[in-house]
Formats: C-alpha cells, sequence, structure tokens
C-alpha cells in the first residue's frame, strides 16, 4: 500500500445491462508507468472518467496518495492532484497556446479570484507557462490561437495543461494519437522524465510507446482487467494476444 | 483590435458631445434620448458579463433593472411623503439621496443575483434560460399585485433624487451622471476582462469541462459574474427610474430581459462598448421608424434576423471589417 498513490477498488459502472466497467481494481506506484491497454470500447476511457471525477461509479473506491477520495467531485479531484488529458482534444480555442497554459496554472497559483489586476503582467504566471511550451516544444507558436493548431500540437498543448497543474497523478488518455514520429519521440521521452515526480497511468494504442514507456501494463475487455503484468509478462500471456495484441506480436 | 479601440473612442466622444449639442442648440429632447442610451448601455454591458463573456444566456435581466427600479421609486416615494417606511430594525422613511440610494441598489441587487444565481446556476443552456425567465417573471406579477406601490399603473417620484452640490433636475447634470457610471462600469468590466478571474470566465464559456478539469470551480466563478452582471443591470435600473420619474412592473417584464439581450446581440456579443452602440441603435429606430408606424418592431426583427445571419458578431464589428477594407 505503501507505495502505491493510486489505488483502486472494484470500480463498476453501468448503463442499463451494460456493464461499462466491471469491478475495476488497478493501481499506480511512485515513480512509474502504468499503461492500460484493450480494444475500442472495452472500458478505458470510462474509467479515467471515473477516476476524474466526471462519470459517477457505482460501486467502488478510490485512493489517491493514501486520502479516499471517492465521494469528491472532478473539480476537487483535480485541485488535490489528478490531471488528465482527454480522448479528443479538449483546449479552450479562442484563447492562445500560453494562455490556455496560463489558464491551467491559475488554480494552482490561487490567482483565479483576482478580480482586478491584469493577468497579462504577471510575468511569473507566463515565465512557468513558456517553460511548459518549452518542454512540449510547442515555445515558438505560443501565440498562436489553439483552434489554428495542427491536430498534433493540440495533443501536445492537452499534455501541456495536465504538466501545468504539476499533479500527484497524471491520466493520459491517447495522448500521442496522430502524433508523428518526432512528436511521439518528445512524448515518450518527457513521460520517462516526468513519471519521477508524478506517476502516469497511460492509455495508448501506440503500441511500440506502450512497450518503450510501461513499467506496468493493465488489459482491459469488456469493461474488465484481464491480465496485469510488466511488458514481457504481457506480450507473452496468450490471453492478451487472444483479446488484444494478435499472434503476430 | 486597434480599429476596435480607436471605434470605442469614437464612442464615447459622440456620448461627450451628442448632449452638448442638444444644450447649446436648446434641444433637451436630445439630451434625454442619449440619458437613455447610456443607461440602457449600462444594463447590457451587466448582461454582457454574464452572456457575452461566461456565455450565461439570461432571459430574466429584468429582474434586477426592475429590482433597481423598484428600489429607487420605493425609497424616493417614502422620502418624498415623508412617510415610515419600516420601523424595525430601525426606522427609515426612505431617501431622495443618490449617495444613499445607489450603494442600497447595488447591495440589493447584488444580493437577488446570488439568490437567482444560487439556484439558477445549477443549470445549464435552456433550463438556465427558462430559470432565470420565471424569477424575472415572479417579481414582475408580485409588482403587478402589490398596491402599496402603483400595482398595475406603477409609481410616480415627484422629483429626481438628489445629489449634493449639484442640480439633477437638470438634463445635462443628470445626463452627466449617467455617463459617470457609464465610464465606470466600463473601467470596471474591461478591468475584470483582463485579470485571470476573466480569463477563467471567458474560458468556461468556451470549455467548462476543461476549465473544471485545471481545477477551477466553475460554479463559483459563473455565480460571481452574475453578481456582478445583474448589480450593473441593477445600477441602470435605478438611473432609469430616476431619468422618468417612474416606475412600473414592464420594466420587470420578459419584454424588458429581451431588449437588454438586443441591445448586446445588436451591437456585438463580448464587445464591451457593443451594448451602448446596439442600445443607440434600437432607440434611433424606435425614435425614427416609431413614427412612421406603430409596428416598428417588425423592422427590428428583421434586422436582427439578417444581424444574426450575416453579420453575428454584431455592428461594431461590421464597422471594424469596413474600417479594415478601407485601409
Amino acid at each position: 500500500m505503501k507505495n502505491k498513490i493510486l489505488n483502486i477498488k472494484n470500480l463498476s459502472k453501468s448503463y442499463g445491462a451494460f456493464k461499462v466497467t466491471d469491478e475495476i481494481t488497478i493501481d499506480l506506484h511512485f515513480d512509474e508507468i502504468h499503461a492500460l491497454i484493450g480494444p475500442n470500447g472495452a472500458g478505458k476511457s470510462t474509467l479515467i472518467k471515473q477516476i476524474v471525477g466526471s462519470v459517477k461509479h457505482d460501486i467502488g473506491s478510490i485512493i489517491l496518495d493514501q486520502e479516499d477520495i471517492t465521494d469528491l467531485t472532478d473539480v476537487e479531484r483535480a485541485k488535490i492532484g489528478i490531471s488528465r488529458t482527454f480522448q479528443v482534444s479538449s483546449i479552450i480555442p479562442q484563447f492562445s497556446a500560453i494562455d490556455n497554459i496560463v489558464l491551467s496554472l491559475l488554480d494552482k497559483s490561487s490567482k483565479t479570484f483576482q478580480l482586478f489586476k491584469s493577468i497579462r503582467n504577471n510575468k511569473d504566471l507566463y515565465s512557468n507557462a513558456k517553460k511548459i511550451l518549452k518542454e512540449i516544444e510547442l515555445l515558438e507558436k505560443s501565440d498562436i490561437s489553439a483552434s489554428d493548431l495542427s491536430h498534433g500540437d493540440r495533443r501536445k498543448l492537452e499534455v501541456g495543461l495536465a504538466l501545468a497543474m504539476d499533479p500527484k497523478v497524471f491520466l493520459f488518455d491517447e495522448p500521442m494519437a496522430g502524433l508523428d514520429e518526432s512528436g511521439t519521440k518528445m512524448m515518450i521521452n518527457l513521460f520517462k522524465k516526468i513519471k519521477t515526480n508524478s506517476p502516469i497511468l497511460l492509455i495508448e494504442h501506440d503500441m511500440d510507446a506502450v512497450f518503450a514507456l510501461a513499467d506496468r501494463v493493465s488489459v482491459i475487455n469488456y469493461g474488465k482487467i484481464v491480465a496485469t503484468g510488466t511488458v514481457d509478462e504481457i506480450r507473452k500471456n496468450e490471453l492478451v494476444r487472444d483479446v488484444y495484441l494478435g499472434y503476430e506480436i | 483590435m486597434i480599429i476596435e479601440k480607436v471605434f470605442n473612442k469614437w464612442i464615447l466622444l459622440f456620448l461627450f458631445t451628442i448632449p452638448v449639442f442638444g444644450f447649446v442648440f436648446e434641444e433637451p429632447y436630445y439630451i434625454t434620448l442619449t440619458t437613455k442610451v447610456v443607461i440602457l448601455g449600462i444594463a447590457g454591458i451587466g448582461l454582457n458579463l454574464a452572456l457575452g463573456y461566461c456565455g450565461l444566456i439570461s432571459f430574466g435581466h429584468a429582474a434586477f433593472f426592475g429590482l433597481g427600479g423598484y428600489v429607487t421609486g420605493i425609497l424616493s416615494f417614502h422620502a418624498f411623503n415623508s412617510e415610515l417606511m419600516f420601523s424595525w430594525p430601525f426606522v427609515s422613511s426612505g431617501s431622495s439621496d443618490m449617495l444613499v440610494i445607489w450603494p442600497i441598489v447595488i447591495l440589493s441587487s447584488a444580493f437577488l443575483a446570488l439568490i437567482i444565481g444560487l439556484l439558477s446556476l445549477r443549470t445549464t443552456g435552456v433550463y438556465f434560460i427558462m430559470i432565470t425567465l420565471a424569477f424575472a417573471q415572479m417579481l414582475y406579477f408580485f409588482a403587478i399585485s402589490w398596491p402599496n406601490y402603483g400595482g398595475e399603473d406603477g409609481l410616480s417620484i415627484y422629483m429626481r433624487n438628489s445629489l449634493p452640490i449639484v442640480n439633477t433636475m437638470d438634463p445635462l447634470t443628470f445626463y452627466f451622471i449617467c455617463l459617470f457610471w457609464l465610464l465606470v462600469v466600463i473601467f470596471i468590466s474591461a478591468k475584470l476582462i483582463n485579470s485571470s478571474f476573466g480569463m477563467a470566465f471567458q474560458a468556461i464559456k468556451q470549455n467548462e469541462e476543461r476549465v473544471k478539469s485545471v481545477g477551477i470551480e466553475t460554479f463559483k466563478v459563473k455565480l460571481l459574474v452574475f453578481i456582478i452582471s445583474g448589480t450593473i443591470t441593477g445600477l441602470a435600473g435605478s438611473l432609469y427610474t430616476d431619468l422618468n420619474r417612474f416606475i412600473s412592473p414592464s420594466v420587470l417584464n420578459w419584454q424588458m430581459s429581451g431588449e437588454i439581450m438586443i441591445f448586446v446581440i445588436l451591437g456585438g456579443i463580448a464587445r464591451l462598448y457593443g451594448p451602448i452602440v446596439g442600445a443607440a441603435f434600437f432607440i434611433v429606430l424606435e425614435q425614427t421608424l416609431g413614427g412612421y408606424t406603430e409596428n416598428w418592431q417588425f423592422w427590428l426583427g428583421l434586422i436582427l434576423i439578417l444581424e444574426i445571419l450575416y453579420v453575428r458578431t454584431g455592428i461594431l464589428s461590421l464597422f471594424e471589417k469596413k474600417f479594415k477594407y478601407e485601409k
């Protein structure tokens, strides 16, 4: 229990007779990247939504850093250290890239309710935002409206928004979808670097990236965790090959 | 953006000069008309903060406008008649002093916005529209059935409320009082829009789920915007009562909410000076077309449809484009 920062027990969610997540038990250790893989519709994104609190679960519990957060709202969970990216890019379209990052820094710096001071004059916020943009290789596009960014750059910005919160855990939902080779490489290096501060629960379909990054992998199918183990263990698992990876791997 | 700033300065210049012309050429009618533009512009700027910048489509801002109007009317009604208003927890016979009335209007409008906001902001979309509308209609019917203050016939006040040193009965003086408030409201709104709080509420309009995910309590942000918005509109209602020296339930009706919304849409949603342009356009249309036909609103509707279909971002953006092409 001591080395677990996030501990999810028996989390279930049903829509009528359809069980989207079925008694899922999964944990996230300090310093690790735990990848969650599975076919489309297996319940991966719904699990993320339940952890962040945007979808209410039916039963189960969520413990973050030894604190039961099961009954907290989505905003409260974000405040105490759960940071996420969305499966489909969710940014503030009319804001520039840097303003998107600054927005993400507001709560941490207790600036949300500063009513009359110009945000543009807050050099600390903007210099922190620039550091993050540099990290995600978007510094030269900092003043471009987020709606004008390419798909790949929006994915990077999503990750930047999560980074800015300096959370206890990251929940990344397909952060590399649509990225080119250099973008994927940048993300892999970034994730390896940040996991020591904040471990990552990663949903990803790019198996090369998953196998390059993950310390542990869990496989979900029909809302159930069917296997958990190291990359090698998962590669060798017959059931996993059957339901997801295929025989060619 | 730079062009819009230039245009905004022109708007202010017009607001300063037109009433002065009215004064020089002894045409108080134009002063009164511009005063109305300024007051309704203030109401529109209030709504624009909620609707234009935060995406809160309130169809009940008449509640604040009417409350501000009635608080002003009732206070001065008692003061002029030397009638006791209440005797607990302290004795009060109202007031005809604007310096007393304004803080009471501001506090009561803020309180009403807090109550309406606490209940209505739990909903979104059409439900939010309907709840805000319902609150305003409740107040409307309450005012109609309140015989102490004129009921359906409304309430007249004999003299405009007073300020130390100046003569508020003078149209130009009263105009500059209203203009002062407009400038204050513009200043406050500009400060809010450019603050970190402004960043949060403008982000909520675009993507509330994302704003929540970065730990910002969107409910509190929206509630505060709604309170500020309602307070500004309430202040406009107070000035409107003083302008007309009369208040009636009609300012609480849904039509008033619709008119304030029209000022915002006509002038330009989420444009600071938009509601002033919208209110001016509305009043000019009312005064010109209204002279030819009783049903001038037909033409207003037509203009609104054309604007929403082809311009969308309001009259200000139309001028902005024109300036751009001329360059």
